[in-house]
This record gives structure tokens, sequence and C-alpha cells, in this order.
């Protein structure tokens, strides 16, 4: 199986419990399980070129031109990962079938579960470091997602939402780190970065691109000072808790480490950087875990502690250390996932998790004890189980660098190791011996097979690795920590080593553990006693204060004013502009033309429009009428420099625009009040400022483009060359619109008409709500005329309809040769229809209205996209046009494009949209009373309707 | 083009011109709203009316041909310039003149331009209502 559907499986299966969980849990259950199943088989199907000593590759191209490869890879150190994702994926599944009550959604918990593990193995198999830090990315999402999966629980949404802060934030500095490194090696492929380690290691670029990527790495694996996450994160369902803290999430970190040993391990930096870490996070961990009364708690720090010790064996940097620290990867995973299982047995046998109110449960639970026996002893790392083993192999490399590196490091191992079977045997002890209490919150029983299948697996796992190391593990941790190290791995596991003096740390670890245990009581007072930082509450003063930053910032951003962000935008674009221009623009190539006096005139008369809107801009209604001037100007500028389309267009918008604006005036303020808050004079002042800057500058960005030739060939040369023979049109403003630019034009009309139908919706929804009572409670803010619709005017305007619609038809036929088209062809026959609104009242014109403007929108979007898709019949792309000449009798030769059909699309939906965005604002007229309705009498009975 | 024709359409020129100079004099210099809505409205459409009328000779003189396309502009300024003129009058009354201003009328009637929701008296009501149906 490709390593690609390997990884992309999991994602399948994430959709498949959400449709699966309505036919029962079991049945979501075994979908789940069965993908992951799947999975694992293609891994297993891939795993003997891998024990081969191989390594399966897989690249497709994505993003080629950005370096970015799918690449798929997997070698030893992939395969048990993935191994041991899928592996303990499917017993946690199974687990979580029978752990979690009919109150949870279960089919939200395994889509979440299957997301989370299809992230997982993309980070461990990807070849590519790019797309490992997607994945990464991906676990921080889902891991946040499963931690939260209690969300009614405010201890879950909190740990979720720190372990997403820590993690996510760690992977934005990794990412950096990623960056710097596959820049040093040329390449983001991690096969290439790999050969590129001596390179990488001699740049001078090594130790920010070290400290990036531990920092991301020690966030993930929770390794100090980033640790207090993990334990947050164990408000989530003991089977997250399982899944995440001893296999998937925070081992992720950790094969980072691994995946780059060769390249970044060998300088003193990595050992001091990475190995005090991992040693400080041990010691640590340890400590605070034998505190801990709750038992999610204790196996949360101790996991922290474990974290730390492979991170410190990766430190060390030597093969033989970095083999045990693969091991132990491995055992950890075993025993810790097991001990998480079991502590979920006895919170969902006994409803408390608190060692306080738990112990004796030896009698009550033989099976439970026995489980949690072999995980606790096997954490504590005694013989004969498999935590022993690593632990020997940790002791022993941590007594070899106290040569190099000085006493301490033994000293510390060995303290840590002490701990580290103290909590274990308090867990064990506090828990399951003494007296069986009579005060538990539930009488405690050993669980049903569903629960206790999965524990028994993983505890037979690890006895099993005790007890025959080198049959079941030795080949698998080799060939993983050969791929880790580069080199190949001769180091045997044995259960006995001879009396090193591993062996004698690791006794007096037992001795000092249980000594430490039998004097825990006065011990938890003197720790209950001690004043200590708690990371915990450091990061929510920290977030705290970030959150209110960031208020604070936004708030004094964005404050409400509108003319503040215009303010920052004119003066970012003037500075832009001034930065960008303000050397030389070159010289001017052309001359100046000459200015006509009445060219000069209309100047003055747009600049006397312009300034009348400033000046009257609180009086609403006269600054929409020098809206309207200058827009007449601009139209008629248009005709001056012979763009009549454009003219055209501009002078029905204008039409259109005002109209509109003046309707919906009539429900606002007829003066703008002086906004509140403006500030000082000098700081109006400032904003006249600013404003005339922008238009000066904006003005001689104009004058400077148009003295000078462009920079490059104009676009326009080919349109005016290619309009008559390749688009069968002589107006090249109208071919480019359907031809040309056809597919813009569509894009253009689609949106058009989303728009329109926006404003109808916003219009529903505000007639709909508490609006709707203001609106009939409204009163008008000006007397009302009586005679709203003078009988001049109305017969002129329906007299005028049938000329004007004529004029509509006219403008669109000739538009692919004359100055016309479909938009302006639109916009006239909306104004002809808006004349009818205006003079006869809307009551009047909405009750011979035939055509839902909706359809209108809808047949001209559908009529223009099957002239583009009619295109394909003949193999040709979308929207490739075709034009012929044809005979119609008495009318003689005309031309007929496809391009025709498509702009009727335009046209139509131009009417509608025009159309509906008045028939919207019109019914709010008619919400509002219904004075504004009344219309001349129509000569049906209808009418008697329209009044009401 | 000959002399004749080349007459004739300064003639016609010269007399839009003096129209329209009227019509703007007007503008500027009438007293009142009601009298001033006259100026533009009456003279400049005579005015423009002029032009077309010189564009009209100009093109059968030149081209010998007769365009049409005057008429129908004269067409439309026929129909927008007294709506327009009725409009700003009808806008001046309601916004400028005081009712007590306006000639008396029989009882219980009102002008076209007042507002029937103004009055609360029955008969008022009624009179909308018919005032709406005629």
């Amino acid at each position: 199986m490709s390593l690609g559907l390997i990884v992309l499986l999991p994602f399948f299966g994430a959709l498949l419990p959400g449709l699966l969980v309505r036919a029962g849990r079991d049945t979501a259950a075994i979908g789940a399980g069965a993908v992951t199943l799947l999975a694992a088989i293609g891994v297993a199907l891939n795993a003997p070129e891998v024990l081969r000593g191989g390594v399966v590759s897989q690249s497709l191209p994505w993003l080629p031109q950005a370096g970015l490869m799918a690449s798929f890879r997997m070698d030893g150190l992939g395969l048990m990962f993935a191994g041991l994702i899928l592996g303990i994926g499917l017993l946690i599944i199974l687990y979580a079938r029978h752990y979690l009550t009919k109150q949870d959604p279960f089919g939200k918990f395994l889509s979440f579960l299957m997301a989370f593990q299809g992230a997982m193995l993309g980070i461990v198999l990807s070849g590519n470091v790019l797309m490992l830090l997607v994945f990464w990315e991906l676990t921080s999402l889902t891991s946040f997602l499963l931690i939260g999966y209690w969300r009614h629980l405010p201890e879950g949404r909190q740990g979720a939402r720190m372990a997403l802060g820590v993690t996510a934030s760690g992977g934005l500095a990794m990412l950096a780190g990623l960056l710097i490194l596959g820049h040093v090696a040329g390449s983001y492929e991690i096969a290439d970065i790999l050969a590129a380690g001596p390179a990488i290691r001699s740049s001078e670029l090594y130790l920010p691109a070290l400290i990036l990527i531990c920092i991301g790495a020690f966030a993930k694996s929770a390794q100090f000072p980033f640790h207090f996450w993990l334990p947050q994160a164990m408000a989530a369902p003991t089977p997250v808790s399982a899944y995440l803290h001893s296999a998937t999430m925070v081992k992720a970190g950790l094969y980072l480490l691994a995946r780059l040993w060769p390249v970044l391990s060998g300088r003193e930096e990595w050992v001091w950087l990475v190995a005090g870490t991992g040693l400080l996070t041990m010691c640590i961990g340890a400590v605070v875990a034998l505190f801990k009364d709750d038992l999610k708690g204790l196996l949360a720090y101790s996991t922290v502690s474990h974290l730390g010790l492979i991170t410190f064996l990766f430190g060390l940097g030597t093969k033989a250390a970095a083999f045990a620290g693969v091991f132990h990867i491995l055992n950890h995973a075993l025993f810790k996932a097991a001990l998480f299982l079991v502590a979920g047995i006895i919170d969902h046998a006994a409803h408390t998790r608190d060692l306080k109110r738990l112990g004796g449960l030896m009698r009550l639970m033989p099976l439970t004890f026995l489980l949690a026996g072999i995980g606790t002893l096997s954490m504590a790392g005694v013989p004969p189980f498999n935590g022993f083993l690593s632990k020997e192999l940790m002791l022993e490399a941590a007594l070899e660098a106290g040569h190099a590196f000085g006493p301490l490091i033994p000293v510390a191992a060995g303290l840590a190791a002490a701990f580290s079977v103290a909590y274990a045997g308090r867990f064990l002890i506090h828990g399951f011996f003494g007296p069986v209490r009579h005060d538990y919150p539930e009488y405690p029983h050993d669980p049903g097979p569903g629960l206790a299948i999965s524990p028994l697996v993983l505890a037979g796992l690890a006895v099993a690795v005790g007890l025959m190391p080198e049959p079941i593990a030795g080949g698998l941790v080799r060939l993983a920590s050969g791929a880790v190290t580069g080199a190949e791995i001769d180091t045997h596991i044995a259960l006995w080593h001879g009396l090193t003096p591993a062996l004698g740390v690791s006794m007096a670890a037992l001795l000092g553990g249980a000594v430490i245990l039998a004097a825990y009581r006065p011990l938890a007072r003197g720790w209950a006693a001690t004043p200590r930082p708690e990371a915990r509450l450091i990061y929510g003063q920290i977030e705290t204060g970030l959150r209110r930053g960031a208020r604070a910032l936004t708030a004094w951003l964005l404050n409400g004013a509108l003319s503040r962000y215009l303010g920052v935008f004119l003066v970012v674009t003037l500075a832009a502009g001034v930065w960008a221009l303000g050397g030389a623009p070159g010289p001017e190539t052309r001359p100046m033309l000459a200015v006509p006096p009445g060219v000069a005139v209309f100047w003055a008369l747009l600049v006397l429009g312009s300034a009348c809107v400033v000046a009257f801009h609180r009086t609403r209604v006269l600054a929409l009428v020098a809206v309207g001037i200058v827009g007449l100007m601009v139209s008629m500028a248009f005709v001056y420099l012979s763009a009549p389309d454009l003219a055209l267009t501009q002078i029905s918008v204008e039409v259109v625009t005002v109209i509109l604006m003046l309707l919906a005036l009539n429900f606002l303020p007829k003066r703008t009040p002086a906004p509140e808050g403006a500030g000082p004079r000098a700081w109006q002042m400032g904003a006249g400022v600013i404003a005339t800057l922008t238009g000066l500058g904006a003005g001689a960005l104009s004058y400077a483009l148009m003295r000078r030739d462009f920079a490059f060939e104009p676009i326009s040369d080919y349109h005016l060359a290619n309009s008559v023979p390749g688009g069968g049109g002589a107006n090249v403003v109208n071919v480019i619109l359907v031809d040309f630019r056809g597919y813009d034009t569509f894009g253009e009309i689609t949106v058009l008409g989303i728009a329109a139908l926006v404003i109808y919706a916003l219009t529903e929804s505000l007639l709909g709500g508490p609006a709707s009572r203001r609106l009939i409670a409204w009163t008008p803010d000006q007397a009302r005329a009586g005679d709203r619709h003078p009988l001049m005017m109305v017969v002129a305007s329906r007299v005028m309809m049938p000329i004007a619609v004529l004029v509509g038809v006219y403008i669109f036929l000739r538009g692919h040769n004359t100055p016309g088209g479909g938009f302006i062809a639109g916009l006239v026959m909306a104004i002809a229809l808006l004349m009818q609104y205006m003079a006869s009242g809307f009551a009047w014109a909405q009750a011979r209205q035939k055509i839902y403007y909706h359809v209108l929108i809808g047949l001209g979007v559908l009529i223009a996209g099957f002239t583009g898709i009619a295109s394909w019949a003949f193999d040709r792309p979308f929207l490739t046009s075709a034009f012929g000449h044809v005979h119609i009798p008495l009318l003689g030769d005309a031309e007929i494009a496809s391009a025709m059909a498509f702009d009727l699309g335009v046209l139509l939906t131009v009417v509608g949209s025009v159309m509906l965005a008045l028939a919207s604002l019109s019914r709010i007229a008619r919400r509002a009373g219904g004075e504004v309705l009344s219309g001349l009498p129509a000569p049906h009975d209808d009418d008697a309707e329209d009044r009401r | 083009m000959e002399l004749i024709w080349e007459i004739a359409v300064s003639a016609f020129l010269v007399l839009a011109g003096i129209f329209a100079l009227v019509g703007a004099w007007g503008l500027v210099k009438l007293p009142s709203p009601m009298t001033r809505l006259h100026a533009p409205t009456k003279a400049t459409t005579l005015g423009v009316g002029g032009v077309l009328i010189a564009s009209m000779i100009w093109s059968i003189g030149s081209h010998g041909v007769l365009s049409f396309h005057e008429l129908l502009i004269t067409l439309f300024l026929f129909l927008t310039a007294p709506i327009t003129a009725n409009f700003i009058a009808k806008a001046n009354l309601h916004r400028a003149a005081p009712p007590e201003d306006l000639p008396t009328l029989p009882e219980g009637q009102l002008w076209a331009h007042q507002s029937p929701g103004t009055d609360t008296s029955e008969a008022a009501f009624e009179d909308k209502e018919t005032h709406r149906g005629g």
C-alpha cells in the first residue's frame, strides 16, 4: 500500500463514525477500527522492505515551485512509530467503546480520534519537513478537540486551550527553525537534510535553528518549562490521555529530536540544551509526580519525567544513548498506556481517582491489581519487566556521560530513578494495598472484557519484552535506532548484564525509592508547606496579559470611527506612494495636450461639484445632488475622450444610484449629525490635510502615469487587433466584456446577483425582527405631500415605458459592433422600470410585476453559464465564442455571435439585481406606512389589495 | 453650403443664444421661486429648440438629408420640461407656501399638494378616500 494512502486512510476513517454512529456505537467503533486495521496492514506490507534495511519512499509533486513535495518516507524509526500509533490506536478504540457512556457523543469522539491518528501518522511518515509541520499543527488542532471533548467541563476547555496554545506556538517556533534548516540544507526533503548534516553543524545558523526546533519539540513533548500543559490536559477522557500521552502526541517531539539527531547532535550546544533540559525535566517530573493524589495527575507528571528521560538520552549524543532512548520510547508507550487504562478502569469502577480515597483495591479488583502491578513495576524499573531494561541502559549512559560532564549527571539520574520508584510504588501501594474501605463513592469491581482486553494486551507485551527482549523487540529497536543514528547498531539487550555499576545505581534507586515512600507522610507535609512557582499560573497570567493587550490594541485601533480607519488607510497609502514614487519617476515621454476652453469649463464645473459635496455634505439631499452632478460631468468627460460605452454606462449607473440613494434617504436622517468624539479642532484639521494630500497624491500619480509611456507593451493593442477577427465585433469594449474576458464578466454578474440577493435577505430579516415594529411605528421626519403621483408624470412615464424598453433592446442588439451591450441595456431597462415605480407607486408597479426578480437574476446567470458550457459540445474550452452571418428575411444580413446569448444573461442579471434592490427598499417603505404606496387607481380590483 | 442656409442656421443659433441668455438671466434675477421657475423651463426650452432647428437646417443644407434625431430630442424636451416644472412648483408649494396664502377652497377640499393626513376630521378622511379614488 502506498504511504500516502496509509496516511490518508485515518482521515477518510474520520468521516465514517459520523455516518455509522446512527447504526449504533458498536458499528461506529468497528468502522473506525477497521480503517485503523487497514492502515496497520498497509504499514505491515511495507515492513519487509524496511526490515531489510531499506527506506520506503513516495513522492508526489504538490507545490514543486515552492519546494513542497507531498513526499512520504518510512524507515525503521517511522515503522516503529507507525506501529505504535496504529496498534495502540486500535486498543484505544476498543477501550473507549466501553469507557464512554451513552451520554457522550461517540461518533464525534471517534472522528476526532481518527483525525488525530491520521495527523500523527503524517508526522512520522512525512518525507518533507514542511509537510511534517502541517501534520504537526494538525495534531495540535485535533488534540485540542480531543482534550476538550467533554466541553461541558471548564477544566476540559481550559486544558484544551492551554495544550493548543503551548503546542501550536511551539510549532510556530519550529516552523522558523525548520525553514532555517531547509535554507542551509538547500532542500526541505528529510533525506536531503539528513545528508547535509556536516554543512548544517558548521553553519552559523546552527544555533538559532537548534533553539527554535527545540522549542517546538519541547513544547510538544512537555519538557520544562513547557511541561505544565500536559497535566492540565488530563481533563480529557482517559482513553484520550492514554493515547495522547503514552504513544502519540507527546512522542511527536521526541520523534522530531530522533529524526534530526544525525543533523543536529554532535555539537556541545546540543548536549547542553537537550540533555540538560531532559535531565531537569526528568527530576522535576519525578518529584512532583510523587505528591500528586490524582491517579491521572501522578501518571501525567510521571510521563513528563519519562519524556525528560528520553530527551536526556537523545541529548547525550552517543549511539548507545540513542539506542536506549528509542527502546524506552517503545517501553514507555506500553506500560504507560496500560497504566492510564488502569486508572480509567479504577475511575470507572470506584468513581474516584483520588489516592486518598482509594486503597485496598487488591481484593476487590484482583485483575486490575495484576495489570497495575505489571505497569507500575515496569515504570519503576524493577526486573524482569521491560522498564528495567531501558532504565539500565539509561543509567549506563548517564554514568558514561558522568565521565565527560561531571558526576552531577549520574547523581541526578539516580535521584530521578529513586523518585520514579517511589511514585510508582505509591500508585500501587496507596491504591491497592491496605484494608478494604467502606467509603468508596461507588463499590469497585473488576471490569468486563471490553475494558480489560486493551490493558491486558499492553501489560502482556510489557512482560514479554521484559522477559525476551531480543526476540521480540531487539531487531525493531536496532532498526529504529539505526535510522536515528544513521549507523549500524550492534547493541544487544539482555536481562542480565552482569554486575555493572548501572545495576548498582539501579539497586540503590530501588532502595532509595522504598525509603522515600516509607517517609511519604512527613515529605508530603513538607512539600505542601514549600512555596513553589506554578508554571500553569504563570502561563495563565501571560495569556491574560496578552489577551488584555490584544483587546486594548483592538479597541484602540478599531474604535468604530470609520474616519479613523480611512485615515490609517490613506496615510499608509500616501506613505507607500511617496516612498515608491517619491524619487524620480523617470523622464516625461508624452507631450502635454492642449486644453480647449470648453474642457477647462467642464473641469472647473467638476471641481466645483466636488467642492459642493464637501461643503454641503451635512445636508444629505444636497450632497446627493452634487454627487449626481459630478457623475454627469464624468460621463461628459468620457464622451469627450471618445469612450461612448463608458459614458452610457456612467450616465445610467448615475441615474440608478441617485434614485436608489434617494429611496434609502427617505428613511435616514436628512442631515448628517456631527460625529461624536471627532476630537479637537486640530484633529479635524489634520483629517482635512490627510484627505487633501491623498487627493493631490492620486492626482499626481495619474499625471505622472499619463505623461509617460507604459513600461510594458499594453494589452489594448492586442484587443484592438483581435476584436473583429477573433470576437466578431467592432465594439472592442463589448468584445472584451463578453469574449476576451468573458469569464471575468461571468464572475461579476454572479457577484452582482449575490449582492442583490443579500440586500433582499437583509431586508427580509429586517422586516422580521424588532426593526419591523419600529418601521410600523415610524413617522416621517418631514411633512408628506399629498399628491405623491401627479397625473402628468404618471401618464408620461407610462407612455415612455415601451419607448425606453425599445431603446434598451436597441442598445443591446447593436452592442457588439457599436456602443452599447448587455450591461448598459440592462441598466436602461431597469431605469424604464424604475420610472414606473417612481411615477405610479410601489404597489401599483409591484402588482403588475409578472416575473420575480430573483428569477431574472438566476435566469441571467444560468443563460450566461450555459452559453459558456455550450462550447464544450464543440470540444472547445469554456466560453469560447463563435459568430457567423445569417440572412434574415426582410431585415437582411445580420451577424449573430454566441456572445449575444452571454450578453443576454448579463442583461437579465443587471435588470434583476437593480430591481431587486429597489423592490427590497420599497418593501421597507410599504412596511413604514400605507401613504407611500398609495398609487393611482388601477383598472383592476387588486388595487384594493395594494392599498392594504 | 449656400449662403441662404448659412444665414438661416446662424439666425436660429443667435435666436437660441438669446433665449438661453434670457433664461439664465431670469434664473438669477427673478424674485421668487415660482417666477424663477419659468426662466429655465420656458426660455431654455426655446433656446435648445432653436439649436435643434439650426441643426436640422444645417443637415439639409450641407448633406441634403432630413434629420429626425432633433425631432426626437424636441419630443423628449417637451415631455420632461413641463413635468420638471410641475414637480418644482409642487415641491415649492409643499415646502414654502403657507396654507393661508393660498386661495380659499370650498369646505372640505384640499389643494392637491396638501397632505390629507394632517387633517383628522371625518370630512377630510372621506375626502382622502375620494381623493385617492379619483
